[in-house]
């Protein structure tokens, strides 16, 4: 099993080598056998070579990018099927690594959340590869996209299944590494060379803290690996627990864009689309959550760190949905949607479940993924991505339509689909935290050890079982009944105005008129295909969570979130059905320009940021000149200066000298006279 | 006649040669003034010489050796100043600063010598 | 026997230039980039026999030969290498091979030997392989006295290299001599003040024998003699590292010299300074090395952040490139400081990985200078992944590496760098180390900063208008055939980083003397 995860992560990895360095190479090789296979086409020899070199069979890094990611989504649906029937920790250590100090171990953890989350992760990085092969077929430099993509999906396996802090940390660096790489792929544009540079910044911020948080847990636990570190929770101090899971929330907040670094993602949709779907949306953001919801104990035992979490996800959930009711461009709306739902999830850990955090991040996973592709499609079809171009596409796209429409309900919560199951679980849980009830069912999966399920073993409770976990006592301080209030309230806020920017969305790209220039037809199969497949998901995945307690909708709070989404969607349909033609969104007057700009932050952080440390640098170049290097060279002055007052001594005059002979001779004569 | 009026006058020889050499501007008059003080060492030496009365006279030989080096060496330099005046045109002390230590430029070319002044090349 | 061989290879190479038959300047050239290619390369090939024959099993000094040299004063010939030296001789061995590797087709034409013109072609063979000897020399010393007199060898060659081989541009020649001198009269006061240190040591503990020395732990030496000796040697060391404040010469060097001469001043000098702390300064006088070590942590962190705020205002890529030298040696004197078993294992990681990832970085830059003309960042004007693709992607892995990208090998030195100062050695004070660990990883993200922004300038965007109608050529052959092996164990480093931290853990544990 363990061989098995490790199979999985080593695949995409070599995938991405290959794909770097053979994926011309490859092609070439592959050429004559697809032209054999093809009958002849009229045409040029070389436009017939050329159309042949891009279909599926002999496109060199389409074959190296889209095989082992397939492979190993089989592994991984093995390994996630192995653990739903035998649930147990699976743990294998490769080697351990002496440091001198405190070793830590290169190792591979499956248990439920990560063989689950793993499965979520190689299927949307199977449906973007495929997807990016027809959505960047004219573009020179494929093949180190697609190696990127490979790298990037083995980096995200690696910190889903890795068993040991530090080489979760290095899976988390490098998925930022590719994120920068993938952001910049168009780098002869200078606005997406910034927006690359940005985004690897902030998280970057986020990542030392990080850095410290792991070695806060880790010395104090004595080991790297995550089990021991869940396990010696118990023993650690307060102040321990509290400075190093508020150090984790650092990274947390950097990768999963929440507030205050959160300015990255809007701008780093400048990349292709398939990687904001698969980066920005479905897997590196939801890396922060995960990680939370591996360290659940750790957080659990220190509410206070939970109390500022749920403060973070408020402030996101809110500002997010608000600005992207305000954005023109159809990419930035999902970006700050995206913001948007990971503060539901992070909300749901701050508010104490853990398994409904989960199981609105890869209902999340599901839905973002199919918006953003759909999207791509719509770009594609349309040529911008600005949604004044669009409008009327539902006739031309009906495929594309569909899948979006079910997107755009999950989103905003409309039952059937999994949104609205996954986000009223979170609600549920904020308004028990709130009323500081005991609510029904979680906290139980901590509270006893399951080996073999714990309150059913069937859905997702099977599979999120943690394994000999610590039980919380009594006197600990639970989470604090203000966070459960900011919560509930942000919460169910957002969910009025996440359905408002989502039927105001669908409405402005789909309905009406159309405003585009170029006539709209239906987006190439390998493009729709893994749209409506990853519509299945997103429409279904709320049913699987029906088999456990805790994730299955309560009656009041579906009611309450249904009326409150009602009461979104029906304000923007109603002012849209006014005037088709015109933005809903206009009626907010003054207030949108701020909200557009996402409140203004980025222009906040150069101001405080980056250009008192620009100044800085400046500082320090001309004190290296003139402070530091002056002292240099004033040495050397000076001494030449003192050799010049000795100098004076020399003036050639003989006389002058012989008067000095002279002069020493009487001296000498005198201390040896009164010497003695 | 006692031993010090010799000496008191060797000594006074001794101090005008001094005050020659280190004030004397014309080279040729810091040359007598040498002769001076060298002539003074040998009225000193001969002085003592017949105080002690040795064997050897040892005085009074090293007082040929100082007349013979003193001729030497006032040769030598009377040449020298001879070939000074020919090229400098002054035998002024103060005024040959060729040896003194200044800041050479050093792009400049090397085999010039600094020039004092009113010198002919 | 075969360290022996190792420092006489090259020493005899090096006194064969001396001869200069008469040949036609052409043949004389090929004929010595030859030679030096196959002397350079015996010397590697000896450096990877004492890594095979190495007993990895063994603590102490290895491969090994003591014999008397001046019994008046105690000095001996005692050589031996531990896991310490040992990747670092091979590091030297394989950047002075690979620099002959890049000479081949790019030796530096300008030579200034006075009135009469040009050096002879192999003067620079002679002077490059001069300086291995004297690299080489100190890694596997174990007098002190032996120590310094290598320590001392490498100058006067670099000292010729920067000055003769060196600049570029209107003033070249001047500047470059100017950089030449400011560089060996620097390191010369350090190396002053480190004479009087080990000289102190010496006379009171009366041995110079250093593993004699590591093994006392500074028995025998009262506390004042201890810190005394251990702040001079400090300074010395910390000229050579650079440490701040003593770093100005460092980047008026680097930019000046030919690439060959950056490559190795850069790769193997610098790590000189930080591997005379941990061989010589630390083990001799532990007492000293617990008194100064929180001062040495500031200087380390101010390093950190001064290079890289120097860095982020930079205009020239080689100069650039230097003060980010600054800032990798701040992690490593940081990692000295906390003077556990932790601290100096990624000191001597990050000592290896900065030989590799500047190494690669340097000639880089030589190559870019070459084919553009210039190393300003402003008249380079971006797009170079348009004009030279497989060159820009080089440059973005290497920058990538020296930003300590966790897979590469520049990111274990800092991170248990960060990890060392998180929990200091049980003497030190543990508030002021925490601030140093927070310091240096804003240090880590203002890394990252300069590295893009240089990236971005360079790489990025469209091609300037006045490259457009250049041509000029991608990686060539010999230049992928240099740099290669650097990517590559770059790669392999940073993805298994036991191979250097099982090598040097059992060698620093019997340093420190602990468990």
């Amino acid at each position: 099993m363990i061989v098995l995860a490790a199979v999985a992560i080593l695949l995409p990895f070599a995938a991405a080598f290959a794909g770097m360095l053979f994926g011309p190479t490859v092609s070439h090789l592959l050429t004559p056998l697809a032209r054999r296979v093809r009958s002849p086409r009229p045409g040029t020899a070389a436009g017939r070579a050329r159309v042949l070199a891009r279909r599926l069979p002999a496109n060199g890094p389409a074959l190296i990018a889209v095989l082992p990611v397939a492979v190993s989504t089989v592994i991984t649906a093995v390994v996630a099927f192995e653990q739903w029937r035998q649930p147990r920790v699976r743990t294998g250590t490769l080697t351990l690594v002496q440091t001198g100090g405190l070793p830590f171990a290169v190792s591979l953890d499956v248990d439920g959340l990560s063989a689950v989350v793993a499965l979520m992760v190689c299927c949307v990085a199977l449906a973007v590869q495929i997807y990016s092969v027809a959505y960047m077929r004219d573009d020179p430099r494929y093949s180190s996209y697609a190696a990127f993509v490979s790298l990037f999906t083995a980096a995200m396996l690696l910190v889903v299944l890795s068993g040991d802090l530090l080489v979760l940390y290095v899976g988390w660096e490098v998925m930022g590494v590719c994120s920068y790489f993938l952001i910049g792929h168009y780098w002869h544009d200078r606005a997406t060379s910034r927006a690359a540079v940005k985004a690897f910044l902030m998280t970057r911020i986020g990542d030392v803290g990080f850095l410290f948080g792991i070695f806060v847990l880790g010395m104090a636990a004595h080991s790297f690996g995550i089990r021991a570190v869940i396990a010696h929770v118990p023993a650690m101090s307060h102040t321990t627990l509290v400075a190093g899971t508020l150090l984790l929330l650092c990274g947390v907040a950097g990768k999963s864009a929440q507030f205050p670094l959160h300015t990255w993602l809007p701008d780093a949709m400048a990349g292709p689309t398939p990687v904001s779907a698969l980066i920005h949306a479905a897997t590196m953001v939801a890396a922060g959550v995960y990680v939370v919801a591996r360290l659940y104990p750790a957080f659990l035992f220190a509410p206070a760190s939970l109390a500022v979490l749920g403060i973070i996800a408020a402030i996101s959930m809110l500002g997010a949905a608000l600005a992207a009711l305000a954005q023109d461009d159809l990419k930035r709306v999902l970006a700050y949607s995206t913001i948007s739902q990971l503060a539901y999830m992070a909300g749901g850990l701050a508010v104490g479940t853990r398994d409904g955090a989960v199981f609105h991040l890869l209902s999340h996973g599901a839905f973002k993924a199919l918006l953003f592709l759909g999207a791509g499609c719509v770009i594609v079809t349309v040529g911008s991505s600005v949604l004044s171009t669009m409008g009327g596409l539902r006739r031309a796209m009906p495929v594309t339509f569909w899948s979006m429409t079910i997107g755009f309900a999950a989103l905003a919560g409309v039952p059937p689909a999994s949104g609205f199951f996954s986000k009223d679980t979170i609600l549920s849980q904020a308004w028990h935290a709130a009323r500081q009830q005991r609510p029904r069912g979680d906290f139980g999966s901590f509270a006893h050890s399951s080996v073999g399920g714990g309150t059913g073993t069937q859905g997702y409770t099977a599979l999120n079982n943690a394994h000999r976990l610590p039980v919380i006592p009594e006197s600990m301080p639970g989470i604090p009944s203000w966070t459960g209030w900011l919560v509930f309230i942000a919460g169910l806020v957002t969910v009025a105005i996440t359905a408002a920017y989502a039927t105001r969305t669908w409405l402005v790209t789909f309905f009406g008129e159309q405003r585009s220039e170029v006539a709209p037809r239906e987006a190439p199969p390998l493009m729709r295909w893994p749209v409506a497949v990853l519509a299945v998901p997103a429409l279904v995945l709320g049913f699987l969570g029906l088999g456990s307690d805790h994730l299955r909708p309560e009656p009041g709070m579906a009611a309450v979130s249904l009326l409150f989404t009602a009461a979104g969607a029906g304000a923007v349909f109603l002012v849209w059905n006014n005037d088709p033609a015109l933005d809903p969104v206009r009626l907010l007057g003054p207030v949108r320009p701020v909200l557009q700009a996402g409140f203004h932050l980025d222009n906040v952080y150069d101001v405080l940021v980056v250009r008192p440390v620009l100044a800085l640098a400046r500082l320090v170049v001309s004190t290296d000149e003139r402070v530091v290097d002056a002292a240099v060279e004033g040495s050397g002055r000076g001494a030449r200066r003192l050799g010049g007052l000795l100098r004076a001594t020399e003036n050639g005059n003989p006389q002058a000298y012989v008067s000095g002979l002279l002069a020493g001779v009487v001296i000498i004569v005198l201390a040896v006279v009164v010497l003695t | 006649m006692h031993l010090v009026y010799p000496v008191v006058i060797a000594a006074m020889l001794f101090s005008v040669g001094v005050y020659g050499v280190l004030a004397r501007r014309n080279a040729i008059l810091v040359l007598m003034s040498v002769e001076l003080m060298l002539n003074a060492v040998n009225l000193n030496l001969v002085v003592f010489d017949m105080r002690w009365a040795d064997r050897l006279h040892g005085g009074q030989v090293l007082t040929l050796f100082v007349i013979v080096l003193a001729a030497a060496e006032v040769g030598l330099g009377l040449a020298l100043v001879l070939l000074i005046y020919r090229n400098r045109r002054t035998v002024d002390i103060d005024r040959l600063r060729a040896l003194a230590d200044r800041d050479v430029d050093p792009d400049s070319d090397i085999s010039a010598i600094p020039d004092d002044e009113g010198v002919r090349r | 026997m075969i360290l022996m061989a190792l420092l006489a290879v090259p020493l005899l190479g090096a006194l064969l230039t001396l001869v200069s038959p008469p040949w036609s300047p052409r043949r004389l050239t090929r004929v010595a980039r030859l030679y030096g290619l196959v002397v350079s390369g015996v010397t590697l090939v000896l450096a990877l026999v004492a890594a095979v024959v190495f007993d990895y099993g063994k603590r102490g000094p290895q491969l090994g030969v003591d014999r008397t040299w001046a019994a008046s004063i105690g000095l001996r010939f005692h050589l031996g290498v531990d896991g310490i030296s040992l990747p670092l001789i091979v590091l030297t061995a394989a950047l002075t091979f690979l620099c002959m590797v890049y000479t081949a087709r790019v030796l530096p034409s300008r030579g200034t030997g006075g009135d009469e013109g040009d050096s002879p072609p192999q003067a620079l063979i002679g002077l490059i392989l001069l300086l291995e000897v004297g690299m080489l020399g100190t890694f596997v010393a174990l007098d002190l006295v032996l120590f310094f007199v290598f320590f001392e060898v490498v100058l006067v060659p670099m000292y010729f290299i920067i000055a003769n081989w060196g600049g570029s541009g209107r003033d070249g020649q001047a500047k470059a001599r100017a950089a030449a001198n400011k560089f060996i009269l620097y390191t010369l006061l350090g190396s002053g003040f480190l004479l009087v240190g080990i000289l102190l040591i010496a006379v009171n503990a009366r041995t110079l024998d250093m593993t004699a020395l590591a093994a006392r732990h500074g028995a025998g030496l009262s506390h004042g003699v201890q810190v005394t000796a251990f702040a001079l040697m400090a300074l010395g060391f910390a000229v050579k590292t650079p440490m701040w404040p003593l770093h100005t010469w460092l980047p008026d060097a680097h930019t000046e010299a030919p690439t060959v001469g950056s490559v190795l001043l850069a790769g193997v000098l610098l790590k000189m300074g930080t591997y005379g702390f941990v061989r010589v300064a630390v083990p001799a006088a532990p007492g000293g090395a617990h008194t100064w070590a929180p001062w040495l942590g500031l200087l380390a962190v101010i390093g950190i952040l001064y290079g890289a705020l120097a860095c982020l205002a930079q205009r020239d890529l080689k100069r650039m490139i230097a003060y980010s030298s600054i800032g990798h040696m701040g992690f490593v004197l940081l990692g000295i400081a906390t003077l556990t078993p932790v601290g100096v294992n990624a000191a001597l990681f990050g000592n290896v990985a900065h030989g590799l990832i500047t190494g690669l970085l340097f000639f880089l830059a030589g190559a870019i200078k070459e084919r553009y003309g210039t190393g300003d960042l402003d008249v380079l004007g971006g797009g170079m992944l348009a004009k030279a693709p497989y060159l820009a992607s080089i440059l973005t892995f290497a920058s990538i590496a020296s930003l300590g990208l966790p897979g590469l090998a520049g990111f274990w030195g800092e991170m248990l760098a960060l990890l060392g100062a998180y929990r200091p050695h049980a003497g030190l004070p543990r508030g002021t180390f925490l601030t140093f660990m927070a310091l240096g990883g804003l240090g880590a993200v203002l890394t990252a900063a300069y590295f893009l922004r240089m990236l971005a300038k360079v790489t990025h965007g469209p091609v300037a208008e006045r490259w457009r109608t250049t041509r000029f050529a991608d990686v060539r052959s010999y230049e992928l055939l240099a740099w290669t092996p650097l990517i590559t164990a770059t790669l392999f480093i940073g993805l298994w980083p036991k191979t250097l931290l099982a090598l040097t853990d059992g060698a620093v544990r019997v340093l420190l003397g602990g468990r």
